[in-house]
C-alpha cells in the first residue's frame, strides 16, 4: 500500500511541476527559448546581443504599494526590451529577501535592484553577487552605501517636506493661522526627516503660522488619528490647517473634519495613497494628498538599471522617457525621481494604490 | 510486495526531485547554486528539529521563531557592546534557554496546553525583543562571528556540518537514552506514561528547552549569515517548521517522528522552493505549490494508514 500511495505522491509532485514549468514558460514568451543556454554563458555575454536580466526585489509581494511598482518595472522591461524578475518576500522578513536575492544570484541575472528590509542584513549576500560580476541597485529605500553601485530615491526628502507646507498654506488660503501635526509614529525616522523639513519651510517663509502643539503619534492607525483630531479641534477651535504623515494619519484627520463640518475651515493635507483617500478627496475634507507615483519608480528603476549594465551612469537632469526629468545628487549615485506627486479629487481615481 | 518505511519514501521522493530539478532548472546543478541550497538550508533544518521534537509530546511551539529573534538580539546586543564572541553566544543560548524554561514551567508544571502558552510567550517574546530594539535592526559585529554562518569546510558550509552534527545528536537523544525513548511514551499516552512511572513533568519541560536550545542555534547560524538581528528575525519560518515535521512523517497527534524523515522533508522543501524559484515561477505560486503538495502528501498518509489499518482488522479474526 505504501509503494502505492508513494507512486501516487511522485506522479503528483511531477505533475504540478510539469504544470508549473508550462505555465511559466507561456508568462516568458520569446525568452524562455533559451533558458538552457542562459545557465552556461557567463554574465558578460549579456552585453553583447543577448536579453538583460533585471531583476526588481521589493520589500514585500502582494501589497498594493508594490504591486504598482511591479506594473511600472514590467512595462519598461517590455519599452526598453530588457527581461524583468519582480520578485520578493511574501512577508516582510529579513531572511526570505535574502534567500530571495541568493536564489536571483543562481540564476545569473546581470542586475539586482533591491528595496531592503533591513539594509544591514543584506550586505554580506549583496556582497556575494557583486563578486559573482552582478551590478547592485537599491531603490526606495537605501541599502548599505557601501556595496549599491546606484540608488534609486523616490524623493528628496527636504523637497518632500517644503512642498507639504507649501500645500497647506495654499489650501488654506492664508498664510497664518494655527496648524496641527498628526504622525504615524514618533520614531518613524523618514516621517521625522519630512516633518523637520515642513517645519523648517514654516519657520523660513510663513512666519505667521503657528504651530499649536507638538506633533501628535497615531500609532500608524486610523482609527487613532482620527480620535487625536477630534480631540484637537476641540482644544483649538481657531485651528486651519492640518498636516498628516503617514499614510493613513491624513486619512483619520479628514475623517474627523468631515464630521464635524468643518471641510471649509480646516485645510487638511498629507501623504496618502490615492485609492484610500479618494472618497475623503472628493467630498472635501481632505484637501491634498501628496506622495509619489511608485509605478513610475519601478519604471525609473528598470530605466537605471538597464544603463547601468551597459556601462552608462544617469547625468543631473537627464530626461528618462515615461518619468520625466530625474536628478542626481553630488555623490554621483544617487538618483532622485522628481517632484512629489499630487492627488487631488481629479486624479484621484487614474491610480491604482 | 516491497515494504517501504514512510522515511525511505521521502527519501525516494527527494531523489525524483532532485533529478527532476537538475533535469529541468536552468542552473540548478552549479556549484554556486549547490553551495547555495546547503547554506538556505539550515535555518529551517535546525528549527524543524526543535519543533519535531515537541510535536512528538503531541505539543507544538509557537514561539519557536520568536525565541529565536529573542536569542539572536541579546547575542546582536552583546556583540555590539563589545563582549567576546564565545559569551554573545553563550548569552543568546542562555536566553533562549530561558524562554524554553517559561514555556515548559507552564506547560509541564502548571499543565496549560501547549499552543495556549506558546502562542502567549510569542507574542510576550515579540513585546520584550520590540522594546529591547525599538523595532531597529541591531548589526555590525566582528569578522569572526561572520564566519560561522558564511564558512565552508572544502566544499561543504560549516552551517550544514552544524545542522547534520545537530540531526544526528537528536536522533541519539531520541533513541538511545532514556529521556528521549520517554518523550515517545508521553506523546503516545501521558496518563499510562505517568502511571509507568514516567516524570512526564521532566519530560515536558526537557522538551521545550531542547526546541528552545535549537531555536538558540539557528538564531546564531541567522544573524551570521545576515550580519545583523532585528524583531521579526526568521519569523516566516514558524509555519513552515510545522509544516516540513509534518512531512517528514511526524505525528501532529504525537507519538511518532523520525529525524531521518525531519531531514528529508527539510531538504525537499529547499529543493523544491530553489528550483521552482530558477524555473522563474512567482513566489505567490511556489507557496500555493508548497501547500498543495503538503496536503496531498498528509492526505495520502492518513489513507494509507486507514487502509493498513482496516487490513490488519480483516486479518485478525483468523
Amino acid at each position: 500500500m505504501k509503494k502505492f500511495s508513494g507512486i501516487l505522491v511522485s506522479v503528483v509532485i511531477v505533475f504540478a511541476l510539469i504544470l508549473s514549468a508550462c505555465g511559466s514558460k507561456k508568462n516568458d514568451g520569446a525568452s524562455s527559448s533559451s533558458p538552457s543556454a542562459s545557465s552556461k554563458a557567463p554574465a558578460s555575454q549579456a552585453a553583447s546581443g543577448k536579453k538583460l536580466k533585471i531583476a526588481i526585489v521589493p520589500k514585500l509581494i502582494g501589497i498594493p504599494y508594490f504591486n504598482a511598482s511591479e506594473t511600472g518595472a514590467k512595462k519598461a522591461g517590455d519599452d526598453l526590451g530588457v527581461e524583468v524578475i519582480y520578485t520578493g518576500p511574501t512577508q516582510a522578513d529579513a531572511a526570505q529577501q535574502v534567500k530571495v536575492i541568493e536564489d536571483l544570484i543562481s540564476q545569473k541575472v546581470d542586475v539586482i535592484a533591491v528595496a531592503p528590509n533591513d539594509p544591514a542584513s543584506l550586505t554580506p549576500v549583496l556582497k556575494r553577487a557583486k563578486e559573482q560580476g552582478i551590478k547592485i541597485m537599491d531603490w526606495d529605500t537605501q541599502a548599505d552605501p557601501s556595496v549599491v553601485e546606484l540608488s534609486v530615491q523616490q524623493i528628496d526628502n527636504e523637497v518632500f517636506g517644503r512642498t507639504i507646507t507649501d500645500k497647506l498654506v495654499e489650501k488654506m488660503g492664508t498664510d497664518s493661522g494655527e496648524y496641527a501635526i498628526v504622525t504615524g509614529g514618533l520614531s518613524a525616522a523618514n516621517l521625522n526627516t519630512w516633518i523637520d523639513w515642513a517645519q523648517k519651510q514654516a519657520k523660513e517663509k510663513y512666519p505667521n503660522l503657528k504651530l499649536v502643539t507638538d506633533k501628535i503619534a497615531s500609532d500608524e492607525k486610523q482609527q487613532v488619528a482620527y480620535q487625536k483630531t477630534l480631540d484637537l479641534l476641540k482644544a483649538y477651535p481657531n485651528l486651519k490647517g492640518i498636516m498628516g504623515f503617514s499614510t493613513v494619519a491624513p486619512l483619520g484627520a479628514a475623517q474627523a473634519v468631515k464630521e464635524k463640518g468643518l471641510q471649509d475651515k480646516v485645510a487638511v493635507v498629507g501623504t496618502a495613497l490615492p485609492t484610500d483617500s479618494k472618497p475623503f478627496l472628493d467630498d472635501g475634507s481632505l484637501d491634498s494628498a501628496l506622495l509619489w507615483d511608485p509605478g513610475a519608480l519601478g519604471y525609473l528603476t528598470v530605466a537605471l538599471a538597464k544603463d547601468l549594465a551597459e556601462g552608462k551612469m544617469p547625468t543631473d537632469g537627464q530626461e528618462v522617457a515615461n518619468v520625466g526629468k530625474i536628478t542626481v545628487k553630488p555623490d554621483n549615485k544617487t538618483v532622485i525621481m522628481g517632484p512629489p506627486t499630487e492627488f487631488t479629487k481629479e486624479n484621484a481615481g487614474n491610480y491604482k494604490f | 510486495m516491497l515494504k517501504l518505511s514512510k522515511e525511505s519514501m521521502l527519501g525516494l521522493i527527494l531523489i525524483a526531485l532532485f533529478l527532476l530539478m537538475a533535469a529541468i532548472a536552468p542552473g540548478f546543478l552549479d556549484s554556486y547554486n549547490l553551495s547555495n541550497m546547503m547554506f538556505q538550508l539550515p535555518e529551517l533544518g535546525i528549527l524543524t528539529l526543535g519543533m519535531m521534537v515537541v510535536i512528538i509530546t503531541a505539543g507544538i511551539d509557537l514561539s519557536i521563531t520568536f525565541t529565536a529573534a529573542f536569542a539572536g538580539v541579546l547575542a546582536a546586543w552583546s556583540m555590539s557592546h563589545h563582549y567576546p564572541v564565545a559569551v554573545a553566544i553563550l548569552i543568546g543560548i542562555g536566553a533562549a534557554l530561558l524562554c524554553g524554561l517559561l514555556n515548559g514551567f507552564f506547560i509541564a508544571i502548571i499543565g496549560v496546553s501547549p499552543i495556549l502558552v506558546t502562542l502567549g510567550s510569542m507574542v510576550l517574546f515579540e513585546g520584550v525583543i520590540l522594546t529591547i530594539t525599538k523595532g531597529n535592526a541591531i548589526s555590525g559585529f566582528p569578522e569572526s562571528f561572520s564566519e560561522i554562518g558564511n564558512m565552508s569546510v572544502g566544499p561543504i558550509p560549516l552551517p550544514i556540518i552544524i545542522f547534520l552534527a545537530l540531526a544526528g545528536l537528536t536522533g541519539l537523544l531520541l533513541n538511545r537514552t532514556i529521556w528521549g525513548r520517554s518523550v515517545y511514551k508521553v506523546g503516545i499516552n501521558p496518563v499510562a506514561a505517568q502511571f509507568s512511572g514516567l516524570s512526564v513533568k521532566k519530560v515536558l519541560l526537557g522538551v521545550y528547552l531542547f526546541s528552545a536550545f535549537m531555536a538558540s542555534i539557528a538564531a546564531i547560524i541567522m544573524i551570521s549569515r545576515y550580519n545583523s538581528a532585528k524583531v521579526d528575525l526568521g519569523s516566516s519560518y514558524l509555519l513552515l517548521t510545522v509544516s516540513a515535521a509534518v512531512l517528514g512523517g511526524t505525528e501532529i497527534s504525537g507519538g511518532y517522528g523520525k529525524v531521518l524523515g525531519t531531514v528529508y522533508a527539510v531538504a525537499i522543501f529547499q529543493v523544491l522552493s530553489n528550483g521552482l524559484n530558477l524555473l522563474g515561477i512567482p513566489r505567490t505560486v511556489v507557496d500555493i505549490l508548497m501547500g498543495v503538495i503538503l496536503i496531498a502528501v498528509l492526505t495520502l498518509n492518513f489513507f494509507s494508514a486507514k487502509m493498513n489499518h482496516n487490513k490488519s482488522l480483516k486479518v485478525s479474526p483468523r
